[in-house]
């Protein structure tokens, strides 16, 4: 008889009937998810932001005024610049893997593309360069909430996601134009501001950095970026992608806004998850395609697709509004925008549930994140309300 | 689709006659007739006995009955199979036994199989079943069926892909990177990328995570029961 299978993680003998002879206590653990992607399973966080302060020692000419987020490749800060004056955003990369002259030359020529977009749906870079061997962009900066921090308040509806796809398309098909392919469209690169305008951040940053190629940052997937949103054949070989992979990624960006849920493995149409225009189906389906041939080959296409699916959910509902009662919450009342907005936050702020008897100090962390989620609310109603207006005009 | 599969739907249902309830609880009884049959072994029955019983259990499960007794809180079918179980043993079986239904299995149980299983403990000292009363053995193997479920859903989904040997390759890093198979060593022997590694091993954790908690939906009574069924099978599994 073989020798008895040992657990390689824990080091515990394998029972008989483990399932796939694997242990099963490790396998349950791996089954608890990673809070948000952004800690790694054994505990080693990504690289630590440094204080405003010690930033500002390297930008004697900007004002730096916030942390506004981190990322897996550096910080974000919000900043103020004295000439011209205005408020901006400072992203500075964490110093891994800069040192190379190639690094160095691939930045600046990457950079000079990006500073040359211009687009009212693309966040302008207005500066870029290099501290203390540390790579930094200044650009604008933008004022509300990324499309993560809004799935988070709650769920979009199907309108309000017609609403900013269409301008992700727009953003897409002029970079694409421009040659630029964006390479890491996601959540949190999505952002939306306070009167309800749609930016997409960190066009083509990955490229700048290797992506995924300098993935190992950290020796951990979950840290950096993450490749739920990349198209196949990013996966397969990042170096030669071309504006399908954006393509790809904005589907799954799509399919998450619509049913809430991303579409791995073999998922099912957002119509059979919600309520919507089943054409819908087609023009998620087509932007997921895993060959990229048979995907929609330009965003404009996108674009188009989902604005005339968009036309026929505004005509219906103009016609509601004329005949019928008002039409549904979700659509128009600020009140019942804040009421749902508020639940939607009182569920963000639940403590987490398996300490029955919390600490002193996980109960203010749980105020801590109760007061975050007001703030979010608050946020998220007046942008929607902002989207609202812009819309009726 | 799951959503509507299983636990959630035979308590809804109640006693009327709706097929996809019956379906559904015919599905669960397949997947989780061996902790039911560990369970009544270690009550000490033999094994022709308790496949006798397990089978009497089920179709005695299968009829339903039981939805008529006022008990709106029905909770979770792992829980709900372990009290009905022992209450079958204490009351239905001798009735069952002396009229003898004759209707035939209600599902094919393996039992020299399971009998396998149970008995086939080479290190009897570190399996802590052994150590374990009917009841955790019972909670036990269902952790255990319920992640054989989850592995196995999920290695059909890499099959139908064609990708069963990178499937049987990446398994073991769901658990972490391994010192003995660092991602470098598994690019050179898949012929990827250590990226394209890195990538896929996220993916497939993702569809775990996904697959088990839709498996577990599949057993409780409402969606918000989930996070707190996996913790309670992650503490059976560390019970010593
Ligand atoms: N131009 C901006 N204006 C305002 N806030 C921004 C801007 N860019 C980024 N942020 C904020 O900073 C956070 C971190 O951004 P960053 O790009 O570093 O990380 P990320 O997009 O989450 O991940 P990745 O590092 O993979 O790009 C964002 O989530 C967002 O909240
Ligand atoms: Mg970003």
């Amino acid at each position: 008889m073989e020798a008895h299978p040992v657990c390689p993680i824990c080091g515990t003998p394998i029972v008989p009937g483990a399932p796939q002879g694997m242990c099963p206590e490790c396998l349950l653990r791996a089954g608890f998810e990673t809070k948000s992607g952004h800690k790694s399973t054994d505990g080693k966080s990504a690289s630590v932001p440094m204080a405003a302060e010690e930033v500002a020692t390297f930008f004697p000419q900007l004002e730096i005024m916030e942390l506004a987020g981190q990322g897996g490749m550096g910080a974000v800060y919000k900043v103020r610049e004295r000439e011209p004056n205005r408020i901006a955003a400072l992203k500075f990369l964490f110093p891994e893997k800069q040192a190379s002259p190639q690094f160095a030359e691939r930045f600046e020529r990457e950079a000079r593309m990006l500073a040359a977009l211009t687009h009212p749906h693309i966040v302008t870079v207005y500066d870029f360069g290099k501290v203390n061997k540390r790579c930094y962009l200044l650009m604008e900066y933008v004022d509300g909430l990324t499309l993560r921090q809004l799935f988070r308040a709650r769920k979009l509806s199907p309108r309000e996601t017609l609403e900013i796809v269409p301008r992700l398309c727009e953003a897409l098909q002029y970079a694409h134009e421009q040659g630029v392919v964006h390479r890491d469209i996601k959540p949190e690169n999505i952002l939306l501001d306070k009167n309800g305008r749609v930016k997409v951040a960190d066009f083509g940053i990955a490229k700048m950095l290797n992506l995924p190629g300098n993935l190992t940052l950290t020796g951990s997937m979950d840290v950096v970026g993450t490749p739920l949103y990349m198209a196949p054949e990013q996966i397969e070989n990042p170096q030669v992608v071309d504006c399908r992979a954006d393509i790809y990624s904005l589907g799954v960006v799509f399919y998450e806004m619509l049913t809430g849920e991303l579409p791995l493995g073999k998922f099912l149409p957002p119509s059979q998850k919600i309520e919507i225009d089943p054409r819908l189906d087609e023009v998620v389906i087509h932007a997921l395609e895993k060959e990229p041939d048979r995907r929609y080959q330009q965003a404009g296409q996108m674009k188009t697709d989902v604005e005339t699916i968009l036309q026929t959910m505004r005509q219906r509902e103009e016609s509601r509004a004329r005949t019928g009662p008002a039409p549904a919450a979700r659509t128009a009342r600020p009140a019942a925008l804040v009421a749902e907005a508020q639940a939607a936050a009182a569920r963000v702020a639940l403590p987490p549930k398996p300490a029955r008897r919390r600490s002193q100090a996980s109960r203010s962390f749980g105020i801590t994140i109760a007061i975050a989620a007001g703030v979010i609310v608050v946020f998220t109603v007046l942008l929607l309300a902002a989207f609202h207006l812009l819309r009726s005009k | 689709m799951f959503a509507t599969t299983q636990w959630s739907v035979v308590l809804t249902a109640g006693r009327g006659d709706i097929p996809q309830a019956q379906d559904a609880l015919e599905k669960l009884c397949r997947t989780y007739w061996y902790p039911l049959y560990a369970y009544v072994r270690r009550r000490g029955y033999s094994p022709a006995d308790a496949e006798d019983l397990t089978q009497e259990f089920f179709a005695w499960l299968l009829e339903r009955k039981w939805l008529g007794k006022a008990d709106p809180q029905r909770g979770r079918f792992r829980s709900f199979l372990l009290t009905s179980i022992s209450n079958f043993l204490a009351n239905e079986w001798d009735k069952a036994r002396t009229q003898k239904r004759g209707g035939g299995k209600v599902i094919s149980l393996e039992r020299d199989e399971a009998e396998n299983r149970l008995t086939w403990q080479p290190l009897s000292y570190c399996i802590p079943e052994s150590s374990f009363t009917p009841e955790q053995s019972f909670e036990w193997r269902w952790a255990l069926t319920l992640l054989d479920q989850v592995m196995g859903r999920l290695s059909v989904e890499f099959e139908q892909e064609g990708k069963k040997e990178l499937f049987d390759a990446l398994k073991p890093c769901l658990l972490g990177e391994s010192s003995t198979q660092p991602y470098a060593t598994l690019a050179t022997k898949l012929g990827m990328t250590e990226g394209a590694i890195k990538v896929t091993v996220h993916r497939l954790r993702q569809r775990y995570r996904q697959l088990l908690r839709e498996e577990i939906a599949g057993t409780v009574a409402a969606p918000e029961e989930v996070e707190e069924e996996l913790r309670y099978l992650f503490a059976v599994l560390t019970r010593r």
